[in-house]
Protein backbone atom coordinates (compact mmCIF):
# COMPACT_ATOMS: atom_id res chain seq x y z
CA UNK A 1 0.00 0.00 0.00
CA UNK A 2 1.37 3.55 -0.99
CA UNK A 3 1.60 5.15 2.55
CA UNK A 4 1.96 8.97 3.06
CA UNK A 5 3.28 8.74 6.45
CA UNK A 6 4.80 6.50 8.23
CA UNK A 7 6.24 7.66 12.11
CA UNK A 8 9.17 4.40 13.28
CA UNK A 9 9.91 4.23 17.06
CA UNK A 10 9.87 7.96 17.40
CA UNK A 11 10.74 9.08 20.88
CA UNK A 12 10.93 12.42 22.30
CA UNK A 13 11.51 13.43 25.76
CA UNK A 14 11.45 17.10 27.60
CA UNK A 15 13.74 18.05 30.02
CA UNK A 16 11.78 19.72 33.74
CA UNK A 17 12.38 23.22 34.34
CA UNK A 18 15.73 23.58 35.56
CA UNK A 19 16.65 21.02 33.45
CA UNK A 20 15.86 18.55 36.46
CA UNK A 21 14.36 15.24 35.54
CA UNK A 22 12.67 14.10 32.17
CA UNK A 23 9.63 13.35 31.37
CA UNK A 24 9.00 10.84 28.20
CA UNK A 25 6.13 12.35 26.12
CA UNK A 26 6.70 9.58 22.94
CA UNK A 27 8.29 6.31 23.51
CA UNK A 28 9.05 4.82 20.82
CA UNK A 29 5.18 5.36 18.50
CA UNK A 30 4.99 3.70 14.89
CA UNK A 31 2.48 4.52 12.47
CA UNK A 32 1.28 4.05 8.47
CA UNK A 33 -1.22 6.15 7.16
CA UNK A 34 -2.28 5.54 3.44
CA UNK A 35 -2.93 7.60 0.81
CA UNK A 36 -6.56 9.23 0.63
CA UNK A 37 -7.56 8.05 3.71
CA UNK A 38 -8.80 9.91 6.85
CA UNK A 39 -7.14 8.96 9.76
CA UNK A 40 -7.71 9.58 13.63
CA UNK A 41 -4.82 10.04 16.00
CA UNK A 42 -6.67 9.72 19.03
CA UNK A 43 -5.92 9.45 22.99
CA UNK A 44 -6.12 11.46 26.21
CA UNK A 45 -5.05 14.66 27.01
CA UNK A 46 -1.07 14.46 27.73
CA UNK A 47 -0.94 11.16 25.36
CA UNK A 48 1.64 12.64 22.85
CA UNK A 49 -0.63 13.54 20.34
CA UNK A 50 0.37 17.50 19.50
CA UNK A 51 3.56 16.50 20.00
CA UNK A 52 4.19 13.95 17.81
CA UNK A 53 2.50 16.17 15.16
CA UNK A 54 4.92 18.92 15.91
CA UNK A 55 7.41 16.07 14.95
CA UNK A 56 5.42 15.95 11.69
CA UNK A 57 5.48 19.44 11.08
CA UNK A 58 9.15 20.36 11.44
CA UNK A 59 8.50 22.15 15.16
CA UNK A 60 10.52 19.53 16.89
CA UNK A 61 12.81 17.44 17.01
CA UNK A 62 12.77 14.04 17.33
CA UNK A 63 15.19 12.00 20.19
CA UNK A 64 15.02 8.72 18.49
CA UNK A 65 13.24 7.58 15.53
CA UNK A 66 12.03 9.08 12.48
CA UNK A 67 8.90 10.41 10.83
CA UNK A 68 8.77 10.58 7.12
CA UNK A 69 6.33 12.26 4.58
CA UNK A 70 6.32 10.81 1.59
CA UNK A 71 9.40 9.55 1.61
CA UNK A 72 11.36 11.69 3.13
CA UNK A 73 12.12 12.74 6.31
CA UNK A 74 9.84 15.38 8.41
CA UNK A 75 12.71 17.62 9.11
CA UNK A 76 13.20 18.09 5.31
CA UNK A 77 11.43 21.61 4.69
CA UNK A 78 10.77 20.33 0.81
CA UNK A 79 8.09 18.13 2.23
CA UNK A 80 6.18 20.84 3.84
CA UNK A 81 5.51 21.99 0.43
CA UNK A 82 2.34 19.38 0.09
CA UNK A 83 1.69 19.29 3.71
CA UNK A 84 -0.91 21.59 5.49
CA UNK A 85 -1.55 22.37 8.96
CA UNK A 86 -3.50 23.24 11.26
CA UNK A 87 -2.08 23.98 14.91
CA UNK A 88 -3.60 22.86 18.16
CA UNK A 89 -5.82 26.23 18.87
CA UNK A 90 -4.57 28.28 15.96
CA UNK A 91 -2.86 31.92 17.31
CA UNK A 92 -2.93 34.33 14.09
CA UNK A 93 -1.19 37.71 13.98
CA UNK A 94 -4.33 39.34 14.92
CA UNK A 95 -3.37 42.59 13.46
CA UNK A 96 -3.93 41.01 10.30
CA UNK A 97 -7.08 40.97 8.30
CA UNK A 98 -8.45 37.32 7.50
CA UNK A 99 -7.92 37.59 3.39
CA UNK A 100 -4.46 39.10 4.56
CA UNK A 101 -3.53 36.10 6.31
CA UNK A 102 -4.73 34.22 3.92
CA UNK A 103 -2.15 36.18 1.46
CA UNK A 104 0.68 35.94 3.53
CA UNK A 105 0.33 32.40 4.37
CA UNK A 106 0.08 31.68 0.38
CA UNK A 107 3.02 33.46 -0.30
CA UNK A 108 5.53 31.74 2.43
CA UNK A 109 4.54 28.92 -0.27
CA UNK A 110 5.33 30.72 -3.31
CA UNK A 111 1.81 31.26 -4.65
CA UNK A 112 1.59 34.42 -7.18
CA UNK A 113 -0.60 37.12 -6.55
CA UNK A 114 -2.51 36.35 -9.06
CA UNK A 115 -3.01 32.61 -8.06
CA UNK A 116 -3.81 34.61 -4.28
CA UNK A 117 -6.57 36.49 -5.70
CA UNK A 118 -8.74 33.51 -7.08
CA UNK A 119 -7.24 31.41 -3.90
CA UNK A 120 -8.07 33.66 -1.08
CA UNK A 121 -12.15 34.35 -2.16
CA UNK A 122 -12.62 30.91 -2.76
CA UNK A 123 -11.14 29.27 0.42
CA UNK A 124 -12.76 31.96 2.89
CA UNK A 125 -16.37 30.85 0.84
CA UNK A 126 -15.33 27.05 1.35
CA UNK A 127 -14.91 27.55 5.20
CA UNK A 128 -18.20 29.64 5.87
CA UNK A 129 -15.98 32.83 6.55
CA UNK A 130 -17.28 34.72 2.64
CA UNK A 131 -17.86 38.50 3.56
CA UNK A 132 -15.51 38.56 6.34
CA UNK A 133 -12.09 38.40 5.15
CA UNK A 134 -11.73 41.99 5.88
CA UNK A 135 -12.38 41.62 9.04
CA UNK A 136 -9.22 41.65 11.68
CA UNK A 137 -8.19 38.98 13.08
CA UNK A 138 -8.47 40.24 16.94
CA UNK A 139 -12.34 40.63 16.22
CA UNK A 140 -12.87 36.65 14.98
CA UNK A 141 -14.75 35.03 17.39
CA UNK A 142 -13.05 31.12 18.81
CA UNK A 143 -14.90 29.63 15.85
CA UNK A 144 -14.28 31.89 13.33
CA UNK A 145 -10.32 31.83 13.95
CA UNK A 146 -10.36 28.00 14.03
CA UNK A 147 -11.92 28.24 10.14
CA UNK A 148 -9.58 30.51 9.16
CA UNK A 149 -6.85 28.26 10.52
CA UNK A 150 -8.37 25.45 8.37
CA UNK A 151 -8.55 27.69 5.33
CA UNK A 152 -4.33 28.60 5.37
CA UNK A 153 -3.88 25.01 5.92
CA UNK A 154 -5.93 24.71 2.34
CA UNK A 155 -4.02 27.77 0.72
CA UNK A 156 -1.69 25.41 -1.36
CA UNK A 157 -3.90 22.80 -2.29
CA UNK A 158 -1.93 20.03 0.06
CA UNK A 159 -1.88 16.37 -1.10
CA UNK A 160 -1.55 15.57 3.00
CA UNK A 161 -3.64 18.17 5.72
CA UNK A 162 -2.62 17.35 9.24
CA UNK A 163 -4.72 18.69 12.00
CA UNK A 164 -4.64 18.91 15.14
CA UNK A 165 -7.98 19.16 17.07
CA UNK A 166 -9.41 20.52 13.97
CA UNK A 167 -13.31 20.49 16.39
CA UNK A 168 -11.85 22.00 19.53
CA UNK A 169 -13.57 25.31 20.44
CA UNK A 170 -16.75 24.55 17.64
CA UNK A 171 -20.42 24.41 18.21
CA UNK A 172 -21.96 21.64 17.07
CA UNK A 173 -23.18 23.24 13.76
CA UNK A 174 -19.02 24.14 13.01
CA UNK A 175 -18.24 20.79 13.90
CA UNK A 176 -20.17 19.56 11.51
CA UNK A 177 -19.10 21.91 9.02
CA UNK A 178 -15.76 20.49 9.56
CA UNK A 179 -16.73 17.09 9.66
CA UNK A 180 -18.23 17.77 6.12
CA UNK A 181 -15.03 19.87 4.79
CA UNK A 182 -12.71 16.85 6.22
CA UNK A 183 -15.23 14.51 4.09
CA UNK A 184 -15.29 16.49 1.08
CA UNK A 185 -11.06 16.96 1.18
CA UNK A 186 -11.57 13.17 0.92
CA UNK A 187 -13.37 12.76 -1.89
CA UNK A 188 -10.55 15.02 -3.62
CA UNK A 189 -8.51 12.54 -2.70
CA UNK A 190 -6.16 13.76 -0.37
CA UNK A 191 -4.96 11.92 2.80
CA UNK A 192 -6.53 13.39 6.42
CA UNK A 193 -4.51 13.17 9.71
CA UNK A 194 -5.76 14.71 12.41
CA UNK A 195 -5.87 14.42 16.16
CA UNK A 196 -8.90 14.55 18.29
CA UNK A 197 -9.92 13.34 21.63
CA UNK A 198 -14.30 13.90 20.21
CA UNK A 199 -14.55 10.17 19.73
CA UNK A 200 -18.26 10.80 17.84
CA UNK A 201 -16.36 13.14 15.42
CA UNK A 202 -13.45 10.47 14.90
CA UNK A 203 -16.33 7.94 14.92
CA UNK A 204 -17.64 9.32 11.73
CA UNK A 205 -15.40 10.26 9.92
CA UNK A 206 -12.24 7.96 10.00
CA UNK A 207 -11.20 5.29 8.18
CA UNK A 208 -8.68 4.55 9.79
CA UNK A 209 -7.55 5.23 13.80
CA UNK A 210 -4.66 4.83 15.97
CA UNK A 211 -5.24 5.31 19.91
CA UNK A 212 -1.86 6.97 21.62
CA UNK A 213 -1.67 6.63 25.32
CA UNK A 214 0.88 7.30 27.57
CA UNK A 215 3.35 8.12 24.43
CA UNK A 216 2.87 4.43 22.96
CA UNK A 217 0.26 4.01 20.15
CA UNK A 218 -1.99 0.76 21.93
CA UNK A 219 -4.66 0.16 19.15
CA UNK A 220 -3.77 1.06 15.03
CA UNK A 221 -5.55 0.03 12.13
CA UNK A 222 -8.73 0.06 9.99
CA UNK A 223 -12.05 1.39 12.21
CA UNK A 224 -14.64 -1.16 11.11
CA UNK A 225 -11.75 -3.92 11.66
CA UNK A 226 -10.99 -2.87 15.62
CA UNK A 227 -14.39 -2.33 16.35
CA UNK A 228 -15.57 -5.76 14.72
CA UNK A 229 -19.43 -6.79 13.84
CA UNK A 230 -20.57 -8.58 16.47
CA UNK A 231 -23.12 -7.41 18.50
CA UNK A 232 -22.58 -6.82 22.65
CA UNK A 233 -25.99 -6.25 23.60
CA UNK A 234 -29.70 -5.43 22.06
CA UNK A 235 -32.03 -2.63 24.34
CA UNK A 236 -35.58 -3.79 23.74
CA UNK A 237 -38.73 -1.31 23.94
CA UNK A 238 -42.02 -3.25 25.49
CA UNK A 239 -45.04 -1.49 25.22
CA UNK A 240 -48.96 -2.41 27.26
CA UNK A 241 -47.44 -4.19 30.21
CA UNK A 242 -48.62 -3.12 33.35
CA UNK A 243 -45.84 -5.88 35.36
CA UNK A 244 -43.53 -7.54 33.68
CA UNK A 245 -40.81 -10.04 34.75
CA UNK A 246 -38.37 -10.68 32.11
CA UNK A 247 -36.57 -14.11 31.78
CA UNK A 248 -33.40 -14.69 34.01
CA UNK A 249 -30.56 -13.41 31.82
CA UNK A 250 -32.29 -9.89 30.94
CA UNK A 251 -32.11 -6.96 32.74
CA UNK A 252 -34.55 -4.18 33.61
CA UNK A 253 -33.32 -0.73 32.58
CA UNK A 254 -36.80 1.28 33.22
CA UNK A 255 -40.40 0.61 33.82
CA UNK A 256 -42.53 3.38 33.36
CA UNK A 257 -46.21 3.32 31.58
CA UNK A 258 -46.72 0.50 30.80
CA UNK A 259 -43.65 0.52 28.83
CA UNK A 260 -40.57 -1.26 29.66
CA UNK A 261 -37.02 -1.13 27.90
CA UNK A 262 -35.09 -4.62 28.69
CA UNK A 263 -31.24 -4.66 27.95
CA UNK A 264 -30.48 -8.69 26.65
CA UNK A 265 -26.44 -9.62 25.94
CA UNK A 266 -27.59 -12.67 24.01
CA UNK A 267 -29.52 -13.55 21.08
CA UNK A 268 -31.14 -16.83 22.59
CA UNK A 269 -32.02 -15.02 25.71
CA UNK A 270 -33.42 -12.23 23.08
CA UNK A 271 -35.51 -14.66 21.48
CA UNK A 272 -36.99 -16.22 24.80
CA UNK A 273 -37.80 -12.66 25.83
CA UNK A 274 -39.58 -11.84 22.80
CA UNK A 275 -41.41 -15.02 22.98
CA UNK A 276 -42.57 -13.97 26.80
CA UNK A 277 -43.28 -10.62 25.64
CA UNK A 278 -45.83 -11.66 23.35
CA UNK A 279 -47.08 -14.82 25.50
CA UNK A 280 -47.78 -11.64 27.75
CA UNK A 281 -50.04 -9.58 25.51
CA UNK A 282 -47.13 -7.11 24.96
CA UNK A 283 -46.21 -5.09 21.98
CA UNK A 284 -42.47 -5.19 20.95
CA UNK A 285 -41.70 -1.37 20.10
CA UNK A 286 -38.33 -1.80 19.36
CA UNK A 287 -35.43 -4.12 19.14
CA UNK A 288 -31.89 -2.26 19.03
CA UNK A 289 -28.63 -4.15 18.25
CA UNK A 290 -25.76 -2.27 20.07
CA UNK A 291 -22.41 -2.94 18.10
CA UNK A 292 -18.85 -2.09 20.45
CA UNK A 293 -18.20 1.85 19.76
CA UNK A 294 -15.09 3.58 19.12
CA UNK A 295 -15.64 4.90 22.80
CA UNK A 296 -15.99 1.85 24.38
CA UNK A 297 -12.40 0.89 22.64
CA UNK A 298 -10.96 3.50 23.54
CA UNK A 299 -12.14 3.29 27.02
CA UNK A 300 -10.67 -0.43 27.21
CA UNK A 301 -7.29 1.05 26.06
CA UNK A 302 -7.55 3.84 28.61
CA UNK A 303 -5.95 2.59 32.35
CA UNK A 304 -8.80 2.65 34.54
CA UNK A 305 -11.24 3.89 31.57
CA UNK A 306 -13.16 0.46 31.69
CA UNK A 307 -14.73 0.88 34.95
CA UNK B 1 -1.84 23.15 -7.81
CA UNK B 2 1.95 21.94 -8.14
CA UNK B 3 4.13 22.35 -5.78
CA UNK B 4 6.45 25.20 -5.81
CA UNK B 5 10.14 24.36 -6.16
CA UNK B 6 12.41 25.51 -3.16
CA UNK B 7 14.54 27.74 -5.16
CA UNK B 8 16.63 30.88 -4.35
CA UNK B 9 13.38 32.84 -5.85
CA UNK B 10 10.85 30.83 -3.03
CA UNK B 11 13.32 32.16 -0.28
CA UNK B 12 13.24 36.06 -1.22
CA UNK B 13 9.56 36.18 -1.77
CA UNK B 14 9.13 34.27 1.67
CA UNK B 15 11.68 36.49 3.36
CA UNK B 16 10.04 39.29 1.73
CA UNK B 17 6.78 38.37 2.97
CA UNK B 18 7.82 37.94 6.67
CA UNK B 19 9.90 41.52 5.94
CA UNK B 20 6.61 42.62 5.28
CA UNK B 21 4.24 41.06 8.01
CA UNK B 22 7.13 42.61 10.67
CA UNK B 23 6.34 45.98 8.98
CA UNK B 24 3.00 45.63 9.25
CA UNK B 25 3.33 44.46 13.05
CA UNK B 26 5.20 47.55 13.70
CA UNK B 27 2.83 50.24 12.16
CA UNK B 28 -0.20 48.70 13.24
CA UNK B 29 0.64 49.17 16.97
CA UNK B 30 0.28 52.30 18.71
CA UNK B 31 3.78 52.10 20.38
CA UNK B 32 5.05 52.71 17.30
CA UNK B 33 3.53 56.15 16.95
CA UNK B 34 3.69 56.82 20.16
CA UNK B 35 7.16 56.76 20.45
CA UNK B 36 7.33 58.64 17.17
CA UNK B 37 5.19 61.62 18.44
CA UNK B 38 7.34 61.88 21.47
CA UNK B 39 10.43 61.74 19.21
CA UNK B 40 9.01 64.63 17.09
CA UNK B 41 8.16 66.78 19.74
CA UNK B 42 11.66 67.04 20.95
CA UNK B 43 12.72 67.57 17.85
CA UNK B 44 10.31 70.80 17.87
CA UNK B 45 11.49 71.57 21.07
CA UNK B 46 15.15 71.68 20.34
CA UNK B 47 13.66 74.91 18.33
CA UNK B 48 12.42 76.39 20.88
CA UNK B 49 15.92 75.91 23.14
CA UNK B 50 17.73 77.36 20.28
CA UNK B 51 16.09 80.59 20.65
CA UNK B 52 17.00 80.55 24.21
CA UNK B 53 20.43 79.91 23.30
CA UNK B 54 21.40 83.11 22.05
CA UNK B 55 24.15 83.05 19.17
CA UNK B 56 24.36 78.88 18.80
CA UNK B 57 21.10 78.18 17.69
CA UNK B 58 22.14 75.94 14.44
CA UNK B 59 24.12 74.29 17.36
CA UNK B 60 21.99 73.93 19.78
CA UNK B 61 19.30 72.81 16.93
CA UNK B 62 21.56 70.11 15.33
CA UNK B 63 23.32 68.68 18.60
CA UNK B 64 19.78 68.12 20.26
CA UNK B 65 18.05 67.37 16.75
CA UNK B 66 20.78 64.69 16.01
CA UNK B 67 20.64 63.36 19.87
CA UNK B 68 17.06 62.64 19.96
CA UNK B 69 16.65 61.21 16.50
CA UNK B 70 19.81 59.08 17.85
CA UNK B 71 18.20 57.98 21.13
CA UNK B 72 14.85 57.52 20.05
CA UNK B 73 15.73 55.13 17.25
CA UNK B 74 17.61 52.85 19.46
CA UNK B 75 14.73 52.70 21.74
CA UNK B 76 12.67 51.67 18.84
CA UNK B 77 15.19 49.56 18.00
CA UNK B 78 15.15 48.18 21.36
CA UNK B 79 11.54 47.79 22.29
CA UNK B 80 10.91 46.00 18.50
CA UNK B 81 13.91 44.35 18.21
CA UNK B 82 13.58 42.23 22.10
CA UNK B 83 10.40 40.65 21.22
CA UNK B 84 10.85 40.00 17.54
CA UNK B 85 11.69 36.06 17.88
CA UNK B 86 10.44 35.64 21.56
CA UNK B 87 6.89 37.01 21.08
CA UNK B 88 6.09 34.45 18.22
CA UNK B 89 7.84 31.66 20.35
CA UNK B 90 5.53 32.99 23.11
CA UNK B 91 2.16 34.20 21.21
CA UNK B 92 2.20 30.88 19.15
CA UNK B 93 1.99 32.62 15.55
CA UNK B 94 5.62 31.23 15.08
CA UNK B 95 3.64 27.30 14.68
CA UNK B 96 1.95 28.59 11.47
CA UNK B 97 4.65 30.24 9.40
CA UNK B 98 7.54 27.43 10.58
CA UNK B 99 5.18 24.91 9.55
CA UNK B 100 5.74 25.99 5.93
CA UNK B 101 8.53 25.50 3.43
CA UNK B 102 10.61 28.13 5.39
CA UNK B 103 13.57 27.53 6.57
CA UNK B 104 14.36 29.27 9.60
CA UNK B 105 17.34 31.13 8.94
CA UNK B 106 14.94 32.93 6.08
CA UNK B 107 12.42 33.82 9.60
CA UNK B 108 15.28 35.05 11.06
CA UNK B 109 16.72 37.35 7.91
CA UNK B 110 12.62 38.05 7.24
CA UNK B 111 12.21 39.51 10.79
CA UNK B 112 15.45 41.43 10.49
CA UNK B 113 14.19 43.00 7.74
CA UNK B 114 11.17 44.24 8.78
CA UNK B 115 12.65 45.90 11.87
CA UNK B 116 15.47 47.63 9.83
CA UNK B 117 12.39 48.82 7.18
CA UNK B 118 10.20 50.35 10.13
CA UNK B 119 13.25 52.40 11.38
CA UNK B 120 14.51 53.41 8.36
CA UNK B 121 10.40 54.85 7.87
CA UNK B 122 10.67 55.87 11.62
CA UNK B 123 14.54 57.68 10.87
CA UNK B 124 12.91 59.16 7.24
CA UNK B 125 10.13 60.77 9.13
CA UNK B 126 12.69 62.27 12.56
CA UNK B 127 15.13 63.70 9.30
CA UNK B 128 12.77 65.03 7.68
CA UNK B 129 11.00 66.93 10.78
CA UNK B 130 14.74 67.72 11.74
CA UNK B 131 15.42 69.52 8.33
CA UNK B 132 12.45 71.55 8.70
CA UNK B 133 12.65 72.72 11.76
CA UNK B 134 17.15 73.80 10.53
CA UNK B 135 15.21 75.29 7.24
CA UNK B 136 13.04 77.37 9.11
CA UNK B 137 15.63 79.57 11.04
CA UNK B 138 17.98 79.25 7.86
CA UNK B 139 20.47 76.92 9.58
CA UNK B 140 19.71 74.04 6.94
CA UNK B 141 23.13 71.88 6.78
CA UNK B 142 23.32 68.65 4.35
CA UNK B 143 25.62 67.20 6.35
CA UNK B 144 22.43 65.80 8.59
CA UNK B 145 21.68 63.16 6.51
CA UNK B 146 25.39 61.18 6.17
CA UNK B 147 24.93 61.82 10.07
CA UNK B 148 21.63 60.15 9.68
CA UNK B 149 23.09 57.62 7.61
CA UNK B 150 25.75 56.39 10.63
CA UNK B 151 22.80 56.39 13.54
CA UNK B 152 21.31 53.99 10.44
CA UNK B 153 24.23 51.74 10.61
CA UNK B 154 24.14 51.46 14.23
CA UNK B 155 20.51 50.42 14.36
CA UNK B 156 21.41 47.59 12.01
CA UNK B 157 23.95 46.52 14.89
CA UNK B 158 21.69 47.22 17.52
CA UNK B 159 18.78 45.31 16.19
CA UNK B 160 20.96 42.63 15.01
CA UNK B 161 21.72 42.18 18.83
CA UNK B 162 18.26 42.93 20.32
CA UNK B 163 16.98 39.96 17.41
CA UNK B 164 20.22 37.43 18.58
CA UNK B 165 19.20 38.02 22.63
CA UNK B 166 15.59 37.44 21.25
CA UNK B 167 16.05 34.57 19.68
CA UNK B 168 17.81 32.78 23.19
CA UNK B 169 15.62 34.33 26.35
CA UNK B 170 13.09 36.13 27.39
CA UNK B 171 12.40 40.16 26.52
CA UNK B 172 13.36 41.23 30.38
CA UNK B 173 16.72 39.46 29.51
CA UNK B 174 16.98 40.78 25.60
CA UNK B 175 16.44 44.28 27.02
CA UNK B 176 19.10 44.32 29.86
CA UNK B 177 21.47 42.95 27.55
CA UNK B 178 20.95 44.89 24.46
CA UNK B 179 21.20 48.22 26.61
CA UNK B 180 23.90 46.82 28.45
CA UNK B 181 26.05 46.26 24.60
CA UNK B 182 24.46 49.89 24.10
CA UNK B 183 26.57 51.43 27.01
CA UNK B 184 29.80 49.52 26.12
CA UNK B 185 29.58 50.67 22.52
CA UNK B 186 29.52 54.19 23.31
CA UNK B 187 31.94 54.07 25.97
CA UNK B 188 34.34 51.38 24.79
CA UNK B 189 36.55 53.86 22.37
CA UNK B 190 37.51 55.36 26.28
CA UNK B 191 39.85 52.31 26.58
CA UNK B 192 42.49 53.43 24.08
CA UNK B 193 41.74 57.28 24.06
CA UNK B 194 42.04 57.39 28.23
CA UNK B 195 42.55 53.98 30.19
CA UNK B 196 45.59 53.06 28.21
CA UNK B 197 47.61 55.79 28.52
CA UNK B 198 46.90 56.15 32.35
CA UNK B 199 49.01 52.32 32.97
CA UNK B 200 52.92 52.19 32.93
CA UNK B 201 52.67 48.49 32.24
CA UNK B 202 52.97 47.52 28.91
CA UNK B 203 51.19 44.15 29.76
CA UNK B 204 48.32 45.87 31.30
CA UNK B 205 48.32 48.30 28.39
CA UNK B 206 47.74 44.99 25.94
CA UNK B 207 45.45 43.66 27.95
CA UNK B 208 43.41 46.77 27.97
CA UNK B 209 43.67 46.92 24.03
CA UNK B 210 42.73 43.89 23.47
CA UNK B 211 39.81 44.09 25.74
CA UNK B 212 39.12 47.05 23.58
CA UNK B 213 38.89 44.72 20.49
CA UNK B 214 36.85 42.41 22.13
CA UNK B 215 34.26 45.05 22.85
CA UNK B 216 31.59 46.45 20.40
CA UNK B 217 32.98 50.38 19.86
CA UNK B 218 29.48 52.22 18.45
CA UNK B 219 31.52 55.11 18.56
CA UNK B 220 33.24 54.28 15.20
CA UNK B 221 29.88 55.29 14.12
CA UNK B 222 29.00 58.52 15.50
CA UNK B 223 30.01 62.09 13.54
CA UNK B 224 26.92 63.97 15.45
CA UNK B 225 29.70 66.20 16.93
CA UNK B 226 31.89 66.60 14.30
CA UNK B 227 28.26 67.59 12.23
CA UNK B 228 27.47 69.94 15.27
CA UNK B 229 31.20 71.44 15.33
CA UNK B 230 31.31 71.57 11.98
CA UNK B 231 34.78 69.49 11.19
CA UNK B 232 35.43 66.98 8.37
CA UNK B 233 35.42 62.85 8.68
CA UNK B 234 38.96 61.33 8.36
CA UNK B 235 39.49 59.85 5.22
CA UNK B 236 38.61 55.94 5.18
CA UNK B 237 35.69 56.77 8.06
CA UNK B 238 32.80 55.42 5.80
CA UNK B 239 34.35 52.66 4.81
CA UNK B 240 35.84 51.51 8.03
CA UNK B 241 32.02 52.37 9.72
CA UNK B 242 29.96 50.27 6.99
CA UNK B 243 32.63 47.29 6.85
CA UNK B 244 32.71 46.96 10.78
CA UNK B 245 28.34 47.36 10.58
CA UNK B 246 28.40 44.53 7.60
CA UNK B 247 30.74 42.39 9.35
CA UNK B 248 28.99 42.80 12.93
CA UNK B 249 25.56 42.09 11.32
CA UNK B 250 26.97 39.06 9.53
CA UNK B 251 27.54 37.19 12.64
CA UNK B 252 24.85 38.32 14.69
CA UNK B 253 22.73 37.14 12.48
CA UNK B 254 24.35 34.04 11.32
CA UNK B 255 24.33 33.56 15.88
CA UNK B 256 20.92 33.67 15.82
CA UNK B 257 20.53 31.56 12.82
CA UNK B 258 22.62 29.13 14.56
CA UNK B 259 21.09 29.02 18.28
CA UNK B 260 17.35 28.84 16.32
CA UNK B 261 18.20 26.09 14.00
CA UNK B 262 17.71 23.32 15.95
CA UNK B 263 15.67 24.95 19.20
CA UNK B 264 12.57 22.78 19.88
CA UNK B 265 8.85 25.19 19.67
CA UNK B 266 7.15 23.84 22.66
Amino acid sequence: MDHVLQVTELKKSFRGHLSIGVHHVLDGINLSVPKGVIYGFLGPNGAGKTTTIKILAGLLFPDAGEARIFGRSSTDRSVRRRIGFLPETPYFYDYLKGAELLAFMGRLYGLSPSQLSRRVPELLETVGLKGQGKLQLRKYSKGMLQRIGLAQALIHDPELVILDEPMSGLDPIGRREIRDLILSLKEQGKTVFFSSHILADAEMLCDQVAILVKGRVVQEGVLEVLLGSEVRFWDVTLGGLETFSPPPGCSVLTHRGGQVLVRVESEAILQALLDKARAEGASVRSVMPHKASLEDLFMAQIPGGGT
Amino acid sequence: MTPVAITPRLTLVQVYAIAKNTFKEAVRSRIFYILLAFAVCLLLFSFVMGLLAIGSLRRVILDMGLSTIAYFSAATAIFIGIGLIYKEVERKTIYNVLSKPLSRSSFILGRYLGIMTVLLVNLVAMTLVLAGVLASVGAFTARIFPAVGYIYLELMILSAVALFFSSVSSPVVSAICTVAFYLIGHTSSSIPSFLVPLVQSDFAKRALLLLYHLLPDLNLLDINNLVVHDIATAPGFAVRGVTYTLLMVAALLLASSLCFKRRDLV
